[in-house]
Formats: structure tokens, C-alpha cells, sequence
């Protein structure tokens, strides 16, 4: 079998994205705690929900990065 | 050894409890505004009744004659003295579970009985009226089954007679007394739920309400419940207590009353409906939409007072807010995401979508209240203040005192349930008759 080889800076790149999305969801929460006048023990207590959030975030931006790959590969082409 | 068993875990322990948990505070008028009828029961009361006891007499010794006799034996400050009934195996029944007390079929004779406190009549509804006067003229003070009575004008003779004795005079009216009807409608008119705008009510069943008879002379005895001259059909059998209900959350009366009754599937011989759909209508507008039907039991029980911002679910004892504030901030924001994306309605369209019920957090009226299967299963549930009721009656024959309401608010609910029968039988609207209108009545 082939071994898939991920390049260092290819899992950082991943880790910063997931990290984003993780400190996206937290500022969602914080958002809801302020529009809802709800207390701040909530951004502790509804860490699952931020977890899930951040892992929606991060599914949903493969397609964009996709596309975004897709636009670039397609752009060196042309210029060639 | 025995008495001190029961009042460790009867009804009398219930009762203090039940009161206690409601807030009173001693000699206090807490709950006042919502239930002025528990004033003379309070556990102060209670303690000053010592080691008296009403002597009691069960005048209808049938199926809820005997529940009763249950309750009773619970009841530190109960003693069961005579039993009357017409019908011999169910007097057999009930002198089995108290032999101690004497038996009759007059129940005249009974009320001549000086050593008798108090009458506690479960007969059919055509004779709740006759003994409720005899008994009142009598001197007995009467704890009655609902309804009240069987036409408009025995109910005012009812209420009459009551203006002008010293004695008590109950109905049972159980909601009254039910822990998660009396927390509901505290919350009802602290304003949780807002403005009351309406209120539903229905009861569902799937049975032919009939009763195995053991030769056919005794059919219309026993099956009582389905012919006109014992019984008012489903509004005086079902409908009274949820009238009551709707009533004491308007804090009005209804004036205007339409409904439509009919036999659809139990053609049996009976004669009295086994559907019906009333709605009453209040002066402002508000409505109770009430419902019946014993052919289908999908929808079950239920008596749902609707506010303005929430709903009232009194028969489980939860309650639903429109905008729940009580959930996380995120999940109310995920819930009003979900609704944007999934629930518009474009107002035609090939895209319309139907408008159903979305999902509602329930909050339990009592709290600690431990609920089940969206509150189908609710701890308590069948405790449904009928003991509690009957233990405070047992007080009052002892003290004497009345309890504020309970006759007014049995009368309210009665004439509604008669007046609801009238205008499904003569099938136009009725508007809420002078010479039935009593001061208590607001509209
Ligand atoms: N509060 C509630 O939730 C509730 C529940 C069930 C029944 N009820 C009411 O209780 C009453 C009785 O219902 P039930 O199901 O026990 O009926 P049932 O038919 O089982 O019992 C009625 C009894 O009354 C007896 N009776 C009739 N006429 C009599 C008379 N003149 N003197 C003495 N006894 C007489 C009958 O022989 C019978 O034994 C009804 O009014 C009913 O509406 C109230």
C-alpha cells in the first residue's frame, strides 16, 4: 500500500485553519451570550456546542479551499 | 399503632405537606389571590382539629363511591360511619372494605342519623341535586361528586340553598386542589405566559363508556352515564372539570356559547353524544375551543391555556415559552438559525411548506417534578387532589368552616357544561342567560 505523505507545512497550515475555526465558534458563543443576556459561565458550559460549531466551520470552508485551488491551478495554466 | 402509621403517610401528611409546598406560611394568605378555597385547610387548622373526627356517611357506593372509601381510610380525621346505595352488589362492595360501618338503601334514613357529620354523594348526576338540598336541609354538611347537577334550575337551587345554610358544601372539583394545577395557574397570572389569549381544551378517548350489565332491566341503572335522564353526556361527565380550569386562568366567564354535538360511532342505543366541539366566547374576544370525542384516543387529555408568550400544558404540569429565554445563548441562537434556513413560508408557491409545530423546551411547573416521555410520565400524576379535596372536607365538618368558592366555582363550570348542551342541542348561539348569572360571575 502507498504511504500518504503530509508535509509539515501542509498539517501546520490545517492546525492554524482549525484553530480559526475553533476561536470563530468561542466568538459565536461570546456573541450569543451578549445578545441573549446570558451569563459568561456559558462559554465554558456550552464547549460542546462550540466544538461542534468549529467542526461546521472547518467542513465548510474544504469546498471554498477547494474552489480556491481549483481557481489558481487554472489561472498558472492560462498564464503558461 | 395503626392510626399512627397512617398519619405518617395518609392523606393528613399529604395535605400539610401539599399546603406547606404551596408556600404557606403559617396563618398566611400567600396563595390567597389564586386558591382562597385552601384557607380552610391550612395546616394550622389541621393542628387545632387535634384528634376529632368527621363522621361520615357515602351516599352511591359505585366506582368512585369506593375510590373514595380509599381516600377516606387514609384520612386520620375520617371516619367512615354509614354507606347508602340503591344497588345491592355495590353496597356489598364497599361494606366489604369498611364493615365496620352500617348500611341502608334510603338515604333519607341516613340523613336522619344525628350521629352523621357529613354525606359524601357519588350518584349518578340526576341525583346529586335532590340529596344535596335534602342533606343541606337536613344539617349534614355535603361533599358532592361533579357536576353539580343535572339542569340550569337545580343548579340554582343548589346555590341558593347554599347562601342560606351554615354548613360546608364541596364539589368535587379536584383540580382545585391539584399541586401542578394550582403552581400552573400561579405562574398563569404572575404573567409567564403573558396575556392569556385562548385556551384548548379536548379529551380523547377510545372506549364505549359502557359497563357490563347483568340482566338487561339494569341497563339504563348501571349505563347510567349514557342516557338523558341520568346524565349530561360528555360536557357534564369530562368537559366540567376543564370548564373550571379555563375559567379560574380568564378569571371570567364566558357569554357566548356554539357547538355541535353528535353520536359518529357508538350507535348503541345511547343518548347521549359521543362528540362534541363547543366554543365559548369570552367578552373580549378570547375563546376556549373544547373537544370530545370517544371513538379515537390519539390526542388524549389535555387543557393548554395559551398566552401570548406561552403556553400552559396544566394537565402535565409543563409549561412552553415562545421565545425561551431559558436556554443557552447558543442554542437559541442555533434554534433561530435553524428556523431562518428551514421553517420560511413563502406566502404561495410551489416552496409553501406547512406550518407545523416546532419543537418546544418543556419547563415543569413544580420544580424537582420528574418528567418522562415529554411530561406523559410525570411523577405525581396521579395524585390529582381528590384525596386532598376530601381530606379538607372532612376539616370543615369538624370546624364548620366553608370553603370559599368551591360551590361558585362548581356552579360557574356546571351552568357552562348545560349551557353547552343547550346550544348543541338547539344548534344556535346562546348568550349566557340573566337568571343563570350569579355575583361571582364576571364578564
Ligand atoms: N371527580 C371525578 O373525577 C369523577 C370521576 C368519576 C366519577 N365521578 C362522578 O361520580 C359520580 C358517580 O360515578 P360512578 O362512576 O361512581 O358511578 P357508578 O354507577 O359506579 O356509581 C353510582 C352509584 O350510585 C348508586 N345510586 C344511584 N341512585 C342512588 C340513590 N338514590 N341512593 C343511593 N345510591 C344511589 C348506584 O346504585 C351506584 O352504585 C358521578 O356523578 C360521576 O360524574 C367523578
Amino acid at each position: 500500500m502507498k504511504d500518504i505523505i503530509i508535509p509539515a507545512a501542509a498539517l501546520c497550515r490545517e492546525l492554524r485553519i482549525a484553530v480559526g475555526c475553533f476561536l470563530a465558534a468561542v466568538a459565536v458563543n461570546a456573541g450569543a451570550v451578549v445578545a441573549y443576556e446570558r451569563p459568561w459561565t456559558e462559554l465554558f458550559s456550552q464547549i460542546g456546542y462550540v466544538i461542534v460549531i468549529a467542526a461546521v466551520l472547518y467542513l465548510l470552508l474544504w469546498p471554498l479551499r477547494l474552489l480556491g485551488r481549483g481557481a489558481c491551478l487554472l489561472g498558472r495554466r492560462i498564464r503558461k | 399503632m395503626k392510626r399512627e402509621r397512617q398519619e405518617e403517610s395518609g392523606v393528613d401528611l399529604n395535605l400539610r405537606r401539599f399546603i406547606k409546598n404551596l408556600g404557606y406560611i403559617a396563618g398566611g394568605a400567600a396563595l390567597a389571590a389564586t386558591v382562597p378555597w385552601l384557607s380552610a385547610c391550612t395546616p394550622e387548622k389541621l393542628q387545632e382539629i387535634g384528634r376529632r373526627r368527621a363522621r361520615v356517611a357515602l351516599i352511591g357506593t359505585g366506582s368512585r363511591g369506593q375510590y373514595h372509601i380509599h381516600n377516606l381510610k387514609l384520612i386520620p380525621h375520617a371516619q367512615i360511619v354509614a354507606l347508602c346505595d340503591t344497588y345491592a352488589p355495590n353496597l356489598e362492595a364497599a361494606h366489604a372494605l369498611c364493615p365496620e360501618a352500617r348500611v341502608c338503601t334510603d338515604y333519607r334514613r341516613l340523613l336522619e342519623d344525628k350521629e352523621i357529620d357529613g354525606v359524601i354523594i357519588s350518584t349518578p348526576l340526576n341525583m346529586h341535586a335532590p340529596i344535596t338540598l335534602d342533606a343541606l336541609a337536613a344539617g349534614k354538611h355535603v361533599f358532592c361528586e361533579k357536576a353539580m347537577a343535572l339542569t340550569l334550575d337545580e343548579c340554582k337551587a343548589v346555590y341558593e340553598a347554599y347562601q342560606r345554610t351554615d354548613r360546608a358544601l364541596y364539589f368535587c372539583m379536584q383540580r382545585m386542589y391539584d399541586e401542578k394545577y394550582i403552581r400552573g395557574m400561579q405562574l398563569i397570572h404572575s404573567g409567564l405566559i403573558g396575556e392569556v389569549v385562548g385556551m384548548r381544551c379536548h379529551w380523547f378517548r377510545n372506549a364505549d363508556w359502557r359497563r357490563p350489565v347483568p340482566s338487561p332491566e339494569l341497563e339504563r341503572t348501571i349505563n347510567w352515564r349514557l342516557y338523558r335522564e341520568f346524565s349530561g353526556g360528555l360536557m357534564t361527565e369530562l368537559a366540567c372539570h376543564q370548564l373550571e380550569v379555563c375559567n379560574w386562568a380568564a378569571k371570567k366567564m364566558p357569554q357566548t356559547i356554539v357547538g355541535m354535538g353528535d353520536i359518529v360511532y357508538w350507535r348503541d342505543g345511547r343518548e347521549v353524544w359521543d362528540s362534541v366541539n363547543v366554543t365559548y366566547r369570552y367578552s373580549d374576544g378570547r375563546k376556549i375551543a373544547y373537544e370530545s370525542l370517544i371513538s379515537n384516543k390519539y390526542n388524549g387529555m389535555e387543557d393548554q391555556i395559551l398566552g401570548n408568550l406561552g403556553t400552559m400544558d396544566m394537565t402535565r404540569g409543563l409549561y412552553y415559552l415562545e421565545e425561551d429565554r431559558s436556554q443557552s445563548g447558543v442554542r437559541q441562537l442555533i434554534g433561530q438559525v435553524r428556523d431562518r434556513v428551514f421553517a420560511s413560508i413563502p406566502a404561495a408557491g410551489p416552496s409553501w411548506r406547512p406550518e407545523l409545530r416546532s419543537e418546544y423546551m418543556p419547563h415543569p411547573v413544580i420544580e424537582g417534578a420528574v418528567h418522562v416521555n415529554g411530561g406523559q410520565n410525570m411523577i405525581g400524576v396521579d395524585e390529582d387532589g381528590s384525596d386532598v379535596i376530601l381530606s379538607a372536607f372532612c376539616q370543615s365538618c369538624i370546624t364548620g368552616e366553608k370553603a370559599e368558592n368551591v360551590v361558585e366555582e362548581a356552579y360557574c363550570s356546571t351552568v357552562l357544561c348545560l349551557l353547552g348542551n343547550r346550544a348543541m342541542e338547539e344548534r344556535r348561539f346562546i348568550e349566557f342567560p340573566d337568571e343563570y348569572k350569579i355575583p361571582y360571575m364576571k364578564f
